[in-house]
């Protein structure tokens, strides 16, 4: 299944988000991420939705259904080539300094706090599968928690 | 000025005449102010339910009138909210412009299991095109300007105002104004395009000239932009076929040459073998709903699609368009009108074929109609709607419930006058029948109302006689009695054995009820009884119930079962036939 991000700005209302998860449950998806955040419009909310579907038609029909709400400014479909997908993962790991210090240059993360000898908070920006290559390699036996904010993104 | 008289007032402002409501705690403050103004005409419903659907019929008789109306109801919280859901979700089903009033319970215990409190705005929220809570008083007049102005523009919709008890009540701050006049909603994300872009008219009109096999599909927007007229003069002026849909018919008259009759599931042989063989259909105002298209795969698959259509949602949906027309249907027809690059092509082979169409089941329908009845000399309702159709000539104003009777109405009441078949379609709410009547004939006193049901969905709202006898509506009722929840039992007999599980139905004596509410009734069970009881209700001053004991054996055909394609249109009744136990579940 194709992974798809629709980027929707609707006004800043109650009961938006609400509907337009209704739409998508409606519609039977199981939604990925969900981001939201003020734009640069005051009373403006920018959203941004991840769902798995290979069909092409499908996805418009979506997109068609989220324009019709009478809250939805406006809303399309941005594919990997033509726009950035970022998200960040705050992680707690069980990992000694200098075993971590091997990532560091090769991974794009900064250390919030160092709470003992070998436990890190640290934060991780980057794509998805930068995100999962990282913590592959870090390997999940020293996570202790992780917090990741889903997918926002913009149009190149 | 406070909540509830800022409420009234814009009501008002908006041409409102008729309410139709139920009272209760959280709405009394209107209720009250409502009576003090005296200004509006309050229509007592039975049941909430009655009330949405009385509102729908104003709103969807009036909108051909010089004063179009919305159908607004009233009513309270918790349960009388509730009660609108079905007539909610069946208005917007069917694109139907309509207000619904609910009190809610104060702002102060919301969202704390008070008393008669639901979650009014999150129920009503997928079933409506928008709905508002206004949490001041300087908020409820606007907020019934937009919710109007939503309703009523683009495709129409239900629109709910959920008004807490203590908004009805507070006083608009000292410097508060509204100047309904000057005010425009600021609905930055609310569009919709009346006005055809010029490229893809142009295109049309490119396949329409090189088009062999074209047919027209008239569908709900025809009547909703009120482009009967326009439209027949656009087939006469270009000689292309026509076929309904459900929504459709009547914006051009039933026998008029070129129409092919309604299409879909129990269409005409004509019109879904028109579908069938086109290559270009040209889809005014309409859906593609399941009912209409059948397999989706198997569908017109010889057949260009100029799709007309003024919510954009509804392109490309189910049927794959090769010219999308975002726009209203009655501008999108004038354009083409006007323009001089469309040429008439007499197209005869198409004609033959499209004639030959309509030869196949001609004959037995004329011979099942004139002899009337079927099984232990019961009566047929085609028969019964047939003579209806010619003791009217047709004119008159048509509401039928759900079931074989309603597709007994829509394949055999002739109609000539433009919008004048008011069903549930989308939803196919049994019940909604009475209560629309009601309605349709408010918004047209002056033209004759027939509530058309079958004995189980006249059940289901029949308590709005109430408000027939209260208001003395002058409603004629016609009940086709054939023992049977009888659409349900026609499916029974071609794809479950004949095996009648949860049909068959004992109803009361519908001559008492009638005699309870001061009604006057007559039963017929004989052929040569049926013209003059029409022609006795036609006479009667006033609502009349006419009953008619019916042939439960008797079958709405040709029929497409459901998820079939137009190939598997069964066209004679098989007799109760050995079906393979295998496939049961399939055919259902
Ligand atoms: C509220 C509701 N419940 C159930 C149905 C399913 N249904 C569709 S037609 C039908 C039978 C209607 O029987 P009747 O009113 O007697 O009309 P007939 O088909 O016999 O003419 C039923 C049960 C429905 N459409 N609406
Ligand atoms: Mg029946």
């Amino acid at each position: 299944m194709k992974r798809r991000a629709i980027l929707a700005f609707t006004l800043d209302h109650p009961g938006v988000l609400n509907k337009i998860s209704m739409l998508i449950r409606k519609k039977m998806y199981n939604v990925d991420t969900l981001t939201v955040c003020r734009a640069r419009i005051p009373g403006v909310s920018r959203m941004t939705i991840t769902l798995r579907e290979s069909d092409q038609a499908r996805v418009d029909q979506v997109v068609r259904q989220l324009e019709k709400f009478t809250e939805v400014i406006s809303v399309k479909e941005l594919d990997t080539d033509h726009s950035y997908w970022r998200e960040v993962a705050i992680i707690k790991l069980e990992i000694d300094a200098s075993v971590l210090e091997t990532f560091q240059g090769r991974y794009n993360f900064e250390i919030l706090e160092q709470k003992s000898d070998d436990i890190h908070i640290l934060q991780v920006a980057g794509s998805t599968r930068r995100i999962d290559a990282f913590l592959d390699e870090v390997g999940q036996e020293h996570i202790v928690e992780i917090a990741r904010t889903g997918v926002t993104a913009m149009e190149k | 000025m406070n909540g509830k008289q800022l409420l009234l007032k814009a009501l008002k402002e908006r041409k409102v005449r008729f309410l139709f409501g139920y009272t209760g705690g959280a709405i009394m403050p209107v209720f009250d102010e409502m009576e003090r103004m005296g200004a509006f005409e309050f229509v007592m419903a039975r049941h909430e339910q009655g009330a949405a659907f009385m509102a729908q019929g104003l709103s969807r008789a009036s909108l051909s009138t010089p004063t179009p109306q919305i159908g607004v109801c009233l009513t309270t919280s918790g349960p009388g909210a509730m009660n609108l859901v079905t007539g909610v979700a069946d208005a917007h089903m069917d694109s139907v412009p309509m207000l619904a009033i609910t009190g809610q319970v104060a702002t102060g215990v919301i969202a704390t299991d008070a008393f008669q409190e639901s979650d009014v705005v999150g129920v009503m929220m997928p079933i409506c095109k928008q709905t508002y809570m206004p949490l001041a008083a300087e908020d409820v007049e606007k907020t019934v300007h937009e919710a109007c102005y939503v309703a009523t523009t683009g495709r129409g919709g239900p629109v709910i105002i959920d008004l807490p008890k203590d908004i009805q009540n507070q006083q608009a701050g000292e410097d508060y104004r509204f100047d309904a006049k000057k005010f425009r909603p600021h609905l930055p994300g609310y569009f919709y395009t009346p006005t055809p872009e010029r490229e893809p008219i142009r295109q049309a009109i490119e396949l329409i000239n090189k088009s062999e096999r074209p047919l027209i599909f008239c569908g709900h927007g025809v009547i909703n932009s009120n482009a009967g007229d326009l439209l027949q003069r656009f087939i006469e002026k270009t000689n292309i076929p026509v076929a309904s849909t459900f929504h459709g018919l009547s914006a051009i008259p039933a026998d008029h040459p070129q129409h092919l009759g309604m299409m879909g599931m129990h269409g005409t042989v004509e019109a879904n073998r028109a579908i069938m063989e086109a290559d270009l259909l040209i889809a005014l105002g309409m859906r593609f709903d399941d009912r209409v298209t059948g397999k989706l795969d198997e569908y017109a698959r010889n057949a260009a699609v100029i799709h007309v259509e003024i919510d954009a949602s509804e392109i490309d949906k189910n049927v794959r368009t090769t010219v999308a027309i975002n726009a209203d249907v009655y501008r999108t027809l004038h354009v083409l009108l006007g323009d001089p690059m469309l040429t008439c092509i007499p197209r005869r082979r198409w004609w033959d074929k499209l004639n030959s169409f309509r030869e196949v089941m001609k004959e037995d329908l004329r011979e099942e109609i004139e002899v009337g009845i079927g099984n232990d000399n019961k009566l047929l309702m085609k028969g019964i709607i047939h003579r209806l159709s010619e003791v009217t000539r047709g004119r008159d104003l048509i509401i039928p419930d759900v079931g074989q009777h309603q597709m007994m109405c829509a394949r055999f009441y002739n109609y000539q006058t433009n919008n004048s078949w008011f069903g549930s379609g989308g939803a196919g709410t049994m019940g909604c029948s009475l209560p629309m009547a009601i309605g349709v004939k408010l918004a047209r006193p002056k033209e004759r109302v027939w509530s058309i049901s079958g004995d189980g969905g006249f059940q289901m709202n029949f308590q709005e006689l109430g408000t027939i006898m209260e208001k003395q509506i002058d409603v004629k009722i016609i009940i086709l009695n054939n023992g049977y929840l009888g659409m349900v039992r026609q499916w029974q007999t071609f794809f479950f054995d004949g095996c009648f599980a949860g049909t068959p139905m004992q109803s009361p004596d519908f001559g008492l009820i009638s005699q309870a509410y001061g009604i006057p009734y007559r039963k017929v069970e004989l052929l040569e009884d049926v013209v003059p009881a029409l022609e006795e209700a036609i006479a009667c001053k006033g609502a009349m119930v006419l009953e008619f004991i019916c042939d439960p054996a008797e079958v709405i055909l040709p029929m497409i079962p459901a998820g079939g394609g137009f190939g598997d249109m069964i066209i004679r009744h098989p007799h109760a036939p050995k079906k393979d136990q295998s496939k049961q579940g399939e055919a259902a």
